[in-house]
Protein backbone atom coordinates (compact mmCIF):
# COMPACT_ATOMS: atom_id res chain seq x y z
CA UNK A 1 0.00 0.00 0.00
CA UNK A 2 1.42 3.45 -0.96
CA UNK A 3 -0.58 5.87 0.45
CA UNK A 4 -0.29 7.22 3.98
CA UNK A 5 -2.78 6.57 6.70
CA UNK A 6 -5.99 8.37 7.32
CA UNK A 7 -6.25 10.34 10.40
CA UNK A 8 -9.48 8.32 11.55
CA UNK A 9 -7.17 5.00 10.39
CA UNK A 10 -4.50 6.53 12.72
CA UNK A 11 -6.84 6.51 15.55
CA UNK A 12 -8.07 3.01 15.48
CA UNK A 13 -4.58 1.60 15.62
CA UNK A 14 -4.86 3.26 18.67
CA UNK A 15 -7.60 0.69 19.71
CA UNK A 16 -6.31 -2.04 17.96
CA UNK A 17 -8.96 -1.43 15.52
CA UNK A 18 -6.62 -1.43 12.30
CA UNK A 19 -6.90 -3.58 9.66
CA UNK A 20 -4.47 -5.78 9.41
CA UNK A 21 -3.60 -4.89 6.11
CA UNK A 22 -2.75 -1.39 6.49
CA UNK A 23 -0.74 -2.32 9.55
CA UNK A 24 2.92 -2.84 7.75
CA UNK A 25 2.57 0.46 6.05
CA UNK A 26 2.19 2.21 9.64
CA UNK A 27 5.19 0.66 11.40
CA UNK A 28 7.48 1.68 8.20
CA UNK A 29 6.17 4.75 7.58
CA UNK A 30 7.73 8.19 9.81
CA UNK A 31 5.10 10.69 8.38
CA UNK A 32 2.42 8.46 9.63
CA UNK A 33 4.45 7.79 12.83
CA UNK A 34 4.86 11.13 13.70
CA UNK A 35 0.78 11.86 12.84
CA UNK A 36 0.22 9.16 15.22
CA UNK A 37 1.71 10.74 17.97
CA UNK A 38 -0.22 13.81 17.58
CA UNK A 39 -3.53 11.83 17.72
CA UNK A 40 -2.46 9.86 20.72
CA UNK A 41 -1.65 12.85 22.73
CA UNK A 42 -4.98 14.44 22.00
CA UNK A 43 -6.71 11.11 22.46
CA UNK A 44 -5.10 10.37 26.00
CA UNK A 45 -6.16 13.84 26.93
CA UNK A 46 -9.70 13.21 26.43
CA UNK A 47 -9.02 9.91 27.72
CA UNK A 48 -8.00 11.61 31.12
CA UNK A 49 -11.14 13.44 31.26
CA UNK A 50 -13.53 10.90 30.15
CA UNK A 51 -12.03 8.45 32.51
CA UNK A 52 -14.95 8.33 34.95
CA UNK A 53 -17.08 6.44 32.01
CA UNK A 54 -14.90 2.95 33.01
CA UNK A 55 -15.07 3.95 37.04
CA UNK A 56 -16.82 1.72 39.55
CA UNK A 57 -20.45 2.86 39.54
CA UNK A 58 -20.79 2.17 43.40
CA UNK A 59 -23.60 0.24 44.74
CA UNK A 60 -26.98 -1.02 42.31
CA UNK A 61 -29.94 -0.51 43.95
CA UNK A 62 -31.57 -4.27 44.83
CA UNK A 63 -33.10 -5.41 41.39
CA UNK A 64 -36.06 -6.63 43.97
CA UNK A 65 -36.96 -3.35 45.41
CA UNK A 66 -36.42 -2.23 41.81
CA UNK A 67 -38.96 -4.23 40.42
CA UNK A 68 -41.42 -3.37 42.93
CA UNK A 69 -40.94 0.13 42.25
CA UNK A 70 -41.34 -0.60 38.81
CA UNK A 71 -44.52 -2.72 38.92
CA UNK A 72 -46.31 0.33 41.25
CA UNK A 73 -44.89 3.34 39.87
CA UNK A 74 -44.70 2.30 35.66
CA UNK A 75 -46.57 -0.45 34.63
CA UNK A 76 -50.05 0.67 36.56
CA UNK A 77 -50.07 3.99 34.38
CA UNK A 78 -49.04 2.31 31.27
CA UNK A 79 -52.44 3.30 29.58
CA UNK A 80 -52.24 6.77 30.27
CA UNK A 81 -48.76 6.58 28.70
CA UNK A 82 -49.61 4.59 25.67
CA UNK A 83 -51.85 8.00 25.04
CA UNK A 84 -48.91 9.89 26.21
CA UNK A 85 -46.52 8.17 23.18
CA UNK A 86 -49.76 8.98 20.68
CA UNK A 87 -48.90 12.25 20.97
CA UNK A 88 -44.85 11.91 21.08
CA UNK A 89 -44.11 12.06 17.93
CA UNK A 90 -41.07 13.87 16.31
CA UNK A 91 -42.75 16.66 15.43
CA UNK A 92 -44.22 17.69 18.36
CA UNK A 93 -41.18 17.88 20.16
CA UNK A 94 -39.62 19.75 17.25
CA UNK A 95 -42.38 22.75 18.51
CA UNK A 96 -44.43 21.70 15.31
CA UNK A 97 -48.39 21.65 16.26
CA UNK A 98 -48.50 19.35 13.24
CA UNK A 99 -49.94 16.49 15.27
CA UNK A 100 -52.56 18.99 15.18
CA UNK A 101 -55.49 19.91 17.66
CA UNK A 102 -55.70 16.39 18.71
CA UNK A 103 -51.83 17.33 20.63
CA UNK A 104 -52.36 20.85 21.67
CA UNK A 105 -55.81 20.39 22.69
CA UNK A 106 -54.67 17.38 25.17
CA UNK A 107 -51.55 19.70 26.14
CA UNK A 108 -54.52 21.90 28.30
CA UNK A 109 -56.45 19.55 30.71
CA UNK A 110 -59.11 21.69 30.79
CA UNK A 111 -60.06 20.53 26.99
CA UNK A 112 -58.58 16.94 27.12
CA UNK A 113 -61.61 15.47 28.40
CA UNK A 114 -63.36 16.87 24.91
CA UNK A 115 -60.81 16.73 22.42
CA UNK A 116 -62.79 14.30 20.73
CA UNK A 117 -65.72 16.13 20.88
CA UNK A 118 -64.85 19.13 19.41
CA UNK A 119 -65.30 17.85 16.04
CA UNK A 120 -67.59 15.89 13.75
CA UNK A 121 -66.23 13.70 10.82
CA UNK A 122 -63.57 16.34 10.94
CA UNK A 123 -60.93 16.93 8.15
CA UNK A 124 -58.56 19.69 7.89
CA UNK A 125 -59.29 22.43 5.95
CA UNK A 126 -58.83 25.62 7.68
CA UNK A 127 -56.23 26.39 10.71
CA UNK A 128 -57.39 29.49 13.02
CA UNK A 129 -55.90 30.18 16.72
CA UNK A 130 -57.35 29.83 19.57
CA UNK A 131 -55.49 32.52 22.18
CA UNK A 132 -55.97 31.49 25.99
CA UNK A 133 -55.23 33.11 28.91
CA UNK A 134 -53.12 31.14 31.08
CA UNK A 135 -54.11 32.75 34.12
CA UNK A 136 -57.51 30.88 33.62
CA UNK A 137 -55.86 27.68 33.37
CA UNK A 138 -53.98 28.02 36.59
CA UNK A 139 -56.57 26.13 38.80
CA UNK A 140 -57.14 23.63 36.43
CA UNK A 141 -53.68 22.66 35.92
CA UNK A 142 -52.56 22.93 39.21
CA UNK A 143 -55.24 20.40 40.09
CA UNK A 144 -53.72 17.14 40.46
CA UNK A 145 -56.92 15.08 41.27
CA UNK A 146 -58.51 16.48 38.31
CA UNK A 147 -55.37 15.24 36.10
CA UNK A 148 -55.98 11.87 37.62
CA UNK A 149 -59.88 12.13 37.40
CA UNK A 150 -59.15 12.53 33.54
CA UNK A 151 -56.14 10.40 33.10
CA UNK A 152 -58.78 7.48 34.64
CA UNK A 153 -61.49 8.55 32.25
CA UNK A 154 -59.01 8.77 29.18
CA UNK A 155 -57.97 5.54 30.01
CA UNK A 156 -61.34 3.34 30.51
CA UNK A 157 -62.67 4.43 27.84
CA UNK A 158 -60.09 4.25 24.82
CA UNK A 159 -59.34 1.27 22.94
CA UNK A 160 -56.34 1.18 20.56
CA UNK A 161 -57.20 0.37 16.89
CA UNK A 162 -53.90 0.83 15.55
CA UNK A 163 -50.94 1.71 17.25
CA UNK A 164 -48.04 4.21 16.58
CA UNK A 165 -44.55 3.03 15.31
CA UNK A 166 -41.22 4.58 15.52
CA UNK A 167 -40.52 6.47 13.01
CA UNK A 168 -39.29 5.15 9.66
CA UNK A 169 -36.21 6.93 8.20
CA UNK A 170 -36.56 7.19 4.21
CA UNK A 171 -33.85 8.02 1.55
CA UNK A 172 -36.07 9.55 -0.84
CA UNK A 173 -39.09 11.52 -1.24
CA UNK A 174 -40.57 9.03 -3.13
CA UNK A 175 -39.81 6.30 -0.71
CA UNK A 176 -41.31 8.93 1.62
CA UNK A 177 -44.36 9.09 -0.83
CA UNK A 178 -44.71 5.22 -0.42
CA UNK A 179 -44.60 4.71 3.04
CA UNK A 180 -46.98 7.83 3.51
CA UNK A 181 -49.87 7.60 1.67
CA UNK A 182 -49.85 10.58 -0.32
CA UNK A 183 -48.01 12.64 -2.50
CA UNK A 184 -44.82 13.97 -0.22
CA UNK A 185 -43.50 17.69 -1.50
CA UNK A 186 -39.79 18.44 -0.76
CA UNK A 187 -38.43 21.87 -1.49
CA UNK A 188 -35.99 21.94 -4.81
CA UNK A 189 -32.78 22.47 -4.56
CA UNK A 190 -32.15 21.34 -1.16
CA UNK A 191 -31.07 18.12 0.06
CA UNK A 192 -33.05 17.41 3.44
CA UNK A 193 -30.37 15.72 6.42
CA UNK A 194 -33.09 13.14 6.79
CA UNK A 195 -36.82 12.37 5.80
CA UNK A 196 -38.75 10.33 8.87
CA UNK A 197 -42.25 8.71 8.57
CA UNK A 198 -44.42 8.18 11.42
CA UNK A 199 -46.97 5.43 10.88
CA UNK A 200 -50.95 6.03 11.17
CA UNK A 201 -52.47 5.87 14.50
CA UNK A 202 -56.27 5.28 15.90
CA UNK A 203 -58.11 4.82 18.42
CA UNK A 204 -61.33 5.30 19.86
CA UNK A 205 -63.47 6.49 22.43
CA UNK A 206 -66.65 5.81 24.27
CA UNK A 207 -68.20 8.69 25.99
CA UNK A 208 -68.75 8.35 29.54
CA UNK A 209 -71.46 11.15 30.45
CA UNK A 210 -71.64 10.49 33.82
CA UNK A 211 -68.07 10.54 34.56
CA UNK A 212 -66.99 13.40 32.44
CA UNK A 213 -70.13 15.67 33.66
CA UNK A 214 -68.40 14.62 37.49
CA UNK A 215 -65.16 15.75 36.40
CA UNK A 216 -66.54 18.64 35.69
CA UNK A 217 -68.98 19.16 38.47
CA UNK A 218 -65.18 18.06 40.67
CA UNK A 219 -63.60 21.43 39.12
CA UNK A 220 -66.52 23.18 40.43
CA UNK A 221 -68.56 24.06 36.96
CA UNK A 222 -71.54 22.43 38.26
CA UNK A 223 -73.21 25.72 35.62
CA UNK A 224 -71.82 23.53 32.42
CA UNK A 225 -73.62 20.66 32.03
CA UNK A 226 -73.17 18.41 29.07
CA UNK A 227 -76.26 17.10 27.11
CA UNK A 228 -77.35 13.88 27.19
CA UNK A 229 -77.07 13.04 23.57
CA UNK A 230 -73.34 12.44 24.04
CA UNK A 231 -73.46 9.61 26.31
CA UNK A 232 -72.45 6.38 25.13
CA UNK A 233 -70.97 8.38 21.87
CA UNK A 234 -68.14 6.52 20.08
CA UNK A 235 -65.58 8.70 18.76
CA UNK A 236 -62.83 7.53 16.42
CA UNK A 237 -59.95 9.06 15.67
CA UNK A 238 -57.70 8.56 13.45
CA UNK A 239 -53.82 10.01 12.80
CA UNK A 240 -52.59 9.95 9.58
CA UNK A 241 -48.79 8.74 8.54
CA UNK A 242 -46.71 11.81 9.18
CA UNK A 243 -43.49 12.60 7.61
CA UNK A 244 -41.34 14.90 8.70
CA UNK A 245 -37.91 16.02 6.77
CA UNK A 246 -34.75 18.12 8.27
CA UNK A 247 -32.77 20.36 6.68
CA UNK A 248 -29.80 21.53 8.43
CA UNK A 249 -27.59 20.05 11.66
CA UNK A 250 -31.32 18.18 13.38
CA UNK A 251 -31.09 15.33 15.69
CA UNK A 252 -32.44 12.47 14.93
CA UNK A 253 -36.11 11.86 15.66
CA UNK A 254 -36.38 8.65 17.63
CA UNK A 255 -38.64 8.11 20.78
CA UNK A 256 -35.46 6.47 22.39
CA UNK A 257 -34.79 9.15 24.93
CA UNK A 258 -35.07 12.13 21.96
CA UNK A 259 -33.56 15.02 22.44
CA UNK A 260 -35.05 17.93 24.84
CA UNK A 261 -37.37 20.06 22.75
CA UNK A 262 -35.92 23.07 25.10
CA UNK A 263 -32.19 22.29 24.28
CA UNK A 264 -33.44 22.46 20.70
CA UNK A 265 -32.60 26.12 19.48
CA UNK A 266 -28.93 25.95 21.32
CA UNK A 267 -28.06 22.95 19.81
CA UNK A 268 -29.11 22.88 16.78
CA UNK A 269 -29.71 26.56 15.68
CA UNK A 270 -29.72 26.00 11.95
CA UNK A 271 -32.04 23.04 12.36
CA UNK A 272 -35.34 23.91 10.50
CA UNK A 273 -38.02 20.77 10.02
CA UNK A 274 -40.77 20.73 7.21
CA UNK A 275 -43.95 18.39 8.32
CA UNK A 276 -46.92 16.93 6.12
CA UNK A 277 -49.29 14.96 6.64
CA UNK A 278 -52.90 14.28 5.48
CA UNK A 279 -56.05 15.45 7.23
CA UNK A 280 -56.42 13.50 10.79
CA UNK A 281 -60.11 11.98 10.86
CA UNK A 282 -62.13 12.41 13.91
CA UNK A 283 -65.77 10.71 13.46
CA UNK A 284 -68.29 11.79 16.05
CA UNK A 285 -72.18 10.63 15.98
CA UNK A 286 -74.04 12.87 14.13
CA UNK A 287 -76.37 13.83 16.95
CA UNK A 288 -73.55 15.33 18.78
CA UNK A 289 -73.50 19.54 18.49
CA UNK A 290 -70.20 20.25 18.16
CA UNK A 291 -70.87 23.79 18.87
CA UNK A 292 -72.64 23.13 21.67
CA UNK A 293 -69.85 21.16 23.17
CA UNK A 294 -67.19 23.40 21.99
CA UNK A 295 -68.63 26.08 23.86
CA UNK A 296 -69.07 23.90 27.11
CA UNK A 297 -64.95 23.45 26.73
CA UNK A 298 -64.24 26.99 26.26
CA UNK A 299 -65.95 28.25 28.85
CA UNK A 300 -64.44 25.41 31.14
CA UNK A 301 -61.05 26.82 29.99
CA UNK A 302 -61.92 29.85 31.23
CA UNK A 303 -63.42 32.12 28.66
CA UNK A 304 -66.27 33.73 29.69
CA UNK A 305 -69.89 32.46 28.31
CA UNK A 306 -69.89 35.32 25.60
CA UNK A 307 -66.45 34.85 24.49
CA UNK A 308 -67.13 31.23 24.37
CA UNK A 309 -70.25 31.50 22.40
CA UNK A 310 -68.86 33.90 19.72
CA UNK A 311 -65.91 31.97 19.29
CA UNK A 312 -67.65 28.94 18.86
CA UNK A 313 -70.05 30.02 16.52
CA UNK A 314 -68.09 31.61 14.10
CA UNK A 315 -65.96 28.17 13.55
CA UNK A 316 -66.65 25.70 11.72
CA UNK A 317 -65.81 22.74 13.79
CA UNK A 318 -66.18 20.23 10.95
CA UNK A 319 -63.39 21.57 8.73
CA UNK A 320 -61.06 23.71 11.05
CA UNK A 321 -57.84 22.69 13.14
CA UNK A 322 -58.05 24.93 16.14
CA UNK A 323 -54.68 25.18 18.04
CA UNK A 324 -54.64 26.61 21.37
CA UNK A 325 -51.51 28.81 22.35
CA UNK A 326 -51.34 30.99 25.76
CA UNK A 327 -51.68 34.59 25.36
CA UNK A 328 -48.72 35.75 27.39
CA UNK A 329 -46.17 33.98 25.43
CA UNK A 330 -47.31 33.64 21.84
CA UNK A 331 -48.57 35.75 18.73
CA UNK A 332 -50.13 34.76 16.02
CA UNK A 333 -50.60 36.12 12.28
CA UNK A 334 -52.27 35.36 8.92
CA UNK A 335 -49.68 35.00 6.51
CA UNK A 336 -49.82 34.37 2.53
CA UNK A 337 -47.80 31.12 2.09
CA UNK A 338 -47.29 28.49 -0.65
CA UNK A 339 -50.20 30.24 -2.85
CA UNK A 340 -52.69 30.05 0.33
CA UNK A 341 -53.29 31.64 3.68
CA UNK A 342 -51.49 30.42 6.56
CA UNK A 343 -50.80 30.65 10.10
CA UNK A 344 -47.95 32.03 11.44
CA UNK A 345 -47.08 31.20 15.40
CA UNK A 346 -44.62 32.87 17.33
CA UNK A 347 -43.57 31.90 20.82
CA UNK A 348 -41.76 35.20 21.90
CA UNK A 349 -40.23 33.85 25.02
CA UNK A 350 -36.32 35.92 25.14
CA UNK A 351 -34.18 32.73 25.47
CA UNK A 352 -35.42 30.82 22.94
CA UNK A 353 -37.72 31.93 20.73
CA UNK A 354 -39.30 29.05 17.77
CA UNK A 355 -41.88 29.59 15.15
CA UNK A 356 -44.34 27.75 13.69
CA UNK A 357 -45.30 27.85 10.02
CA UNK A 358 -49.07 26.17 9.12
CA UNK A 359 -50.88 26.03 6.30
CA UNK A 360 -53.16 23.75 4.61
CA UNK A 361 -53.19 23.21 0.61
CA UNK A 362 -54.87 20.59 -1.25
CA UNK A 363 -55.60 18.46 1.47
CA UNK A 364 -52.52 17.95 3.13
CA UNK A 365 -51.20 19.97 6.42
CA UNK A 366 -47.84 21.53 6.04
CA UNK A 367 -45.97 22.89 9.09
CA UNK A 368 -42.48 24.63 9.65
CA UNK A 369 -40.70 24.65 12.50
CA UNK A 370 -37.42 26.33 13.58
CA UNK A 371 -36.01 28.25 16.27
CA UNK A 372 -35.03 31.78 16.22
CA UNK A 373 -37.00 35.12 15.63
CA UNK A 374 -36.50 35.27 12.17
CA UNK A 375 -38.83 33.68 10.18
CA UNK A 376 -37.38 34.17 6.86
CA UNK A 377 -35.87 30.28 6.35
CA UNK A 378 -39.56 29.05 6.57
CA UNK A 379 -41.06 31.57 3.87
CA UNK A 380 -37.90 30.29 2.00
CA UNK A 381 -38.37 27.00 2.49
CA UNK A 382 -42.17 26.94 1.65
CA UNK A 383 -41.92 28.91 -1.67
CA UNK A 384 -39.50 26.32 -3.23
CA UNK A 385 -41.58 23.38 -2.65
CA UNK A 386 -42.25 22.16 -6.29
CA UNK B 1 -49.90 -0.09 9.27
CA UNK B 2 -50.36 -2.66 12.02
CA UNK B 3 -53.34 -3.61 13.13
CA UNK B 4 -53.74 -5.29 16.26
CA UNK B 5 -56.09 -7.39 17.69
CA UNK B 6 -57.07 -5.61 20.51
CA UNK B 7 -58.67 -9.01 22.44
CA UNK B 8 -55.63 -10.77 22.00
CA UNK B 9 -53.23 -7.99 23.26
CA UNK B 10 -55.28 -8.39 26.41
CA UNK B 11 -54.65 -12.68 26.26
CA UNK B 12 -51.92 -12.05 26.29
CA UNK B 13 -50.83 -9.42 28.40
CA UNK B 14 -50.00 -11.50 31.39
CA UNK B 15 -46.88 -13.91 30.04
CA UNK B 16 -45.85 -10.63 28.25
CA UNK B 17 -45.44 -9.18 31.22
CA UNK B 18 -43.59 -11.96 33.07
CA UNK B 19 -41.00 -12.09 30.31
CA UNK B 20 -40.64 -8.41 30.82
CA UNK B 21 -39.87 -9.69 34.72
CA UNK B 22 -37.27 -11.67 33.73
CA UNK B 23 -35.41 -9.41 30.92
CA UNK B 24 -36.24 -6.24 33.94
CA UNK B 25 -33.74 -8.38 35.95
CA UNK B 26 -31.43 -9.30 33.89
CA UNK B 27 -30.25 -6.19 32.67
CA UNK B 28 -31.29 -4.02 35.66
CA UNK B 29 -27.45 -3.65 36.92
CA UNK B 30 -26.09 -3.63 33.49
CA UNK B 31 -28.37 -0.29 32.80
CA UNK B 32 -28.25 1.36 36.33
CA UNK B 33 -24.02 1.20 35.70
CA UNK B 34 -24.54 2.95 32.23
CA UNK B 35 -26.75 5.93 33.60
CA UNK B 36 -24.73 5.95 37.18
CA UNK B 37 -21.60 6.95 35.28
CA UNK B 38 -22.99 9.85 33.88
CA UNK B 39 -25.51 10.92 36.28
CA UNK B 40 -24.37 11.69 39.77
CA UNK B 41 -26.98 11.29 41.86
CA UNK B 42 -27.87 7.99 42.91
CA UNK B 43 -31.48 8.58 43.24
CA UNK B 44 -31.70 10.53 39.97
CA UNK B 45 -29.51 7.33 38.22
CA UNK B 46 -32.55 4.70 39.93
CA UNK B 47 -35.28 7.07 38.54
CA UNK B 48 -33.73 6.94 35.20
CA UNK B 49 -33.35 3.40 34.49
CA UNK B 50 -36.43 2.61 35.66
CA UNK B 51 -37.59 5.05 32.66
CA UNK B 52 -35.32 3.26 30.47
CA UNK B 53 -37.03 0.27 31.23
CA UNK B 54 -40.55 1.96 31.12
CA UNK B 55 -39.47 2.66 27.39
CA UNK B 56 -38.67 -0.84 26.43
CA UNK B 57 -41.93 -2.15 28.23
CA UNK B 58 -43.92 0.26 25.91
CA UNK B 59 -42.09 -0.97 23.05
CA UNK B 60 -44.78 -2.98 21.41
CA UNK B 61 -42.98 -5.91 20.10
CA UNK B 62 -39.99 -5.84 22.05
CA UNK B 63 -38.15 -8.32 19.94
CA UNK B 64 -38.35 -8.61 16.50
CA UNK B 65 -36.11 -9.47 13.84
CA UNK B 66 -32.59 -8.05 13.82
CA UNK B 67 -33.56 -5.76 17.73
CA UNK B 68 -30.15 -5.06 19.40
CA UNK B 69 -31.56 -5.34 22.69
CA UNK B 70 -28.11 -4.23 25.11
CA UNK B 71 -27.60 -1.54 22.36
CA UNK B 72 -31.18 0.12 22.14
CA UNK B 73 -30.88 -0.72 26.37
CA UNK B 74 -27.37 1.26 25.82
CA UNK B 75 -28.45 4.08 23.35
CA UNK B 76 -31.83 4.97 25.67
CA UNK B 77 -29.91 4.80 28.66
CA UNK B 78 -27.37 7.26 27.53
CA UNK B 79 -29.53 9.99 26.27
CA UNK B 80 -31.57 9.72 29.28
CA UNK B 81 -28.23 10.34 31.50
CA UNK B 82 -27.24 12.99 29.11
CA UNK B 83 -30.99 14.82 28.75
CA UNK B 84 -30.52 14.43 33.11
CA UNK B 85 -27.69 16.48 32.77
CA UNK B 86 -28.68 19.41 30.45
CA UNK B 87 -32.06 19.69 32.70
CA UNK B 88 -29.51 19.53 36.14
CA UNK B 89 -27.70 22.41 35.16
CA UNK B 90 -30.84 24.26 33.67
CA UNK B 91 -31.89 23.93 37.96
CA UNK B 92 -28.63 25.25 38.45
CA UNK B 93 -27.28 23.06 41.67
CA UNK B 94 -25.83 20.17 39.84
CA UNK B 95 -22.36 21.44 40.70
CA UNK B 96 -23.11 21.43 44.34
CA UNK B 97 -25.02 18.28 43.92
CA UNK B 98 -22.18 16.10 42.09
CA UNK B 99 -19.56 17.43 44.86
CA UNK B 100 -22.09 16.49 47.83
CA UNK B 101 -21.95 13.00 46.25
CA UNK B 102 -18.36 12.96 45.35
CA UNK B 103 -17.73 13.55 49.35
CA UNK B 104 -20.43 11.09 50.51
CA UNK B 105 -18.91 8.30 48.81
CA UNK B 106 -14.84 9.03 49.49
CA UNK B 107 -15.44 10.58 53.02
CA UNK B 108 -12.01 9.33 54.40
CA UNK B 109 -9.46 10.54 51.68
CA UNK B 110 -8.46 14.09 50.69
CA UNK B 111 -11.67 16.19 49.90
CA UNK B 112 -9.82 18.69 48.12
CA UNK B 113 -8.60 16.56 45.58
CA UNK B 114 -11.65 14.91 45.14
CA UNK B 115 -13.39 18.23 44.44
CA UNK B 116 -10.86 19.56 42.13
CA UNK B 117 -11.35 15.88 40.23
CA UNK B 118 -14.76 16.45 40.94
CA UNK B 119 -15.32 19.23 38.82
CA UNK B 120 -13.15 18.67 35.64
CA UNK B 121 -15.80 15.38 35.66
CA UNK B 122 -18.72 17.68 36.17
CA UNK B 123 -17.27 20.00 33.30
CA UNK B 124 -16.70 16.84 31.03
CA UNK B 125 -20.48 15.49 31.85
CA UNK B 126 -21.67 18.89 30.91
CA UNK B 127 -19.92 19.49 27.86
CA UNK B 128 -20.99 16.01 26.96
CA UNK B 129 -24.36 17.01 26.85
CA UNK B 130 -24.13 19.95 25.08
CA UNK B 131 -22.82 17.96 22.54
CA UNK B 132 -24.69 16.67 19.45
CA UNK B 133 -26.04 13.79 20.41
CA UNK B 134 -24.66 11.43 18.16
CA UNK B 135 -20.99 12.53 18.75
CA UNK B 136 -21.41 12.10 22.59
CA UNK B 137 -22.98 8.71 22.19
CA UNK B 138 -20.06 7.75 20.00
CA UNK B 139 -17.70 8.86 23.30
CA UNK B 140 -19.40 7.39 25.69
CA UNK B 141 -19.34 4.13 24.32
CA UNK B 142 -16.07 4.11 23.05
CA UNK B 143 -14.94 5.79 26.61
CA UNK B 144 -16.85 2.98 28.48
CA UNK B 145 -14.75 0.22 26.50
CA UNK B 146 -16.99 -0.98 23.85
CA UNK B 147 -15.55 -2.24 20.50
CA UNK B 148 -15.72 -0.38 16.91
CA UNK B 149 -17.86 -3.44 16.00
CA UNK B 150 -20.05 -2.87 19.21
CA UNK B 151 -20.21 0.49 18.72
CA UNK B 152 -21.46 0.20 14.89
CA UNK B 153 -23.93 -2.16 15.80
CA UNK B 154 -25.36 0.33 18.71
CA UNK B 155 -25.36 2.98 16.82
CA UNK B 156 -26.19 1.60 13.31
CA UNK B 157 -22.59 2.74 11.90
CA UNK B 158 -20.39 0.69 9.43
CA UNK B 159 -17.43 -0.32 11.62
CA UNK B 160 -14.71 1.92 9.36
CA UNK B 161 -16.93 4.89 10.17
CA UNK B 162 -16.01 4.53 14.07
CA UNK B 163 -12.04 5.68 14.04
CA UNK B 164 -12.97 9.27 11.50
CA UNK B 165 -15.97 9.93 13.87
CA UNK B 166 -13.85 9.58 17.13
CA UNK B 167 -11.20 11.46 16.07
CA UNK B 168 -14.09 14.31 14.77
CA UNK B 169 -15.77 14.03 18.05
CA UNK B 170 -13.06 14.10 20.52
CA UNK B 171 -11.65 17.13 18.71
CA UNK B 172 -14.95 18.83 19.09
CA UNK B 173 -15.26 17.44 23.29
CA UNK B 174 -11.75 19.20 23.76
CA UNK B 175 -12.31 22.37 22.42
CA UNK B 176 -15.91 22.84 24.07
CA UNK B 177 -14.06 21.43 27.25
CA UNK B 178 -11.62 24.25 26.78
CA UNK B 179 -14.11 26.67 26.53
CA UNK B 180 -16.29 26.09 28.72
CA UNK B 181 -13.23 25.56 31.68
CA UNK B 182 -11.99 29.02 30.79
CA UNK B 183 -15.66 30.42 31.12
CA UNK B 184 -16.07 28.94 34.71
CA UNK B 185 -12.58 29.78 35.73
Amino acid sequence: MNRHLTEGELRASLDGELDKALSGHLHACAACQKQLNEIEKAHLRTAKRLSFLSGETGKVPSTQSAWYRFTQDYMNQKETSMLKKWFSFPVVRYGAVAVLALALLLAFPSTRALAGEFLNLFRVQQVTVLSIDPNNLQSLTGNEALGKQLSELISSSTVVTDEPGDPVEAATGEEASGLAGFSVRLPEGQTASGIYVTESAAFTMTVDREKAQALIDGAGRTDLVLPETIDGAEISVGIPATVSASFGDCPTPDLEGGEDPFDMGEKYPDCIVLTQMTSPLVDVPENVDMAQLAQIALEFSGMSTEEAASFASNVDWATTLVVPIPRDVTTHSEVSVDGVTGTLIQRTVEHSPEYLLMWVKDGILYAIADTGSDTAPAFTLAESLP
Amino acid sequence: MKKRNVESVDAHADSRDEDFESLFREYWAYVYRIVRRLVVDPTEAEDLTLETFFRLYQRQPIYEDGFQLGGWLYRVATNLGLRSIRSFKRREGYELKAGRFALDEAPETRPVEIQAANEEQETARRVLAAMNERQAQLLVLRYSGMSYKEIAETLGLSPTSIGPLLVRAEREFEERYRALAQEES
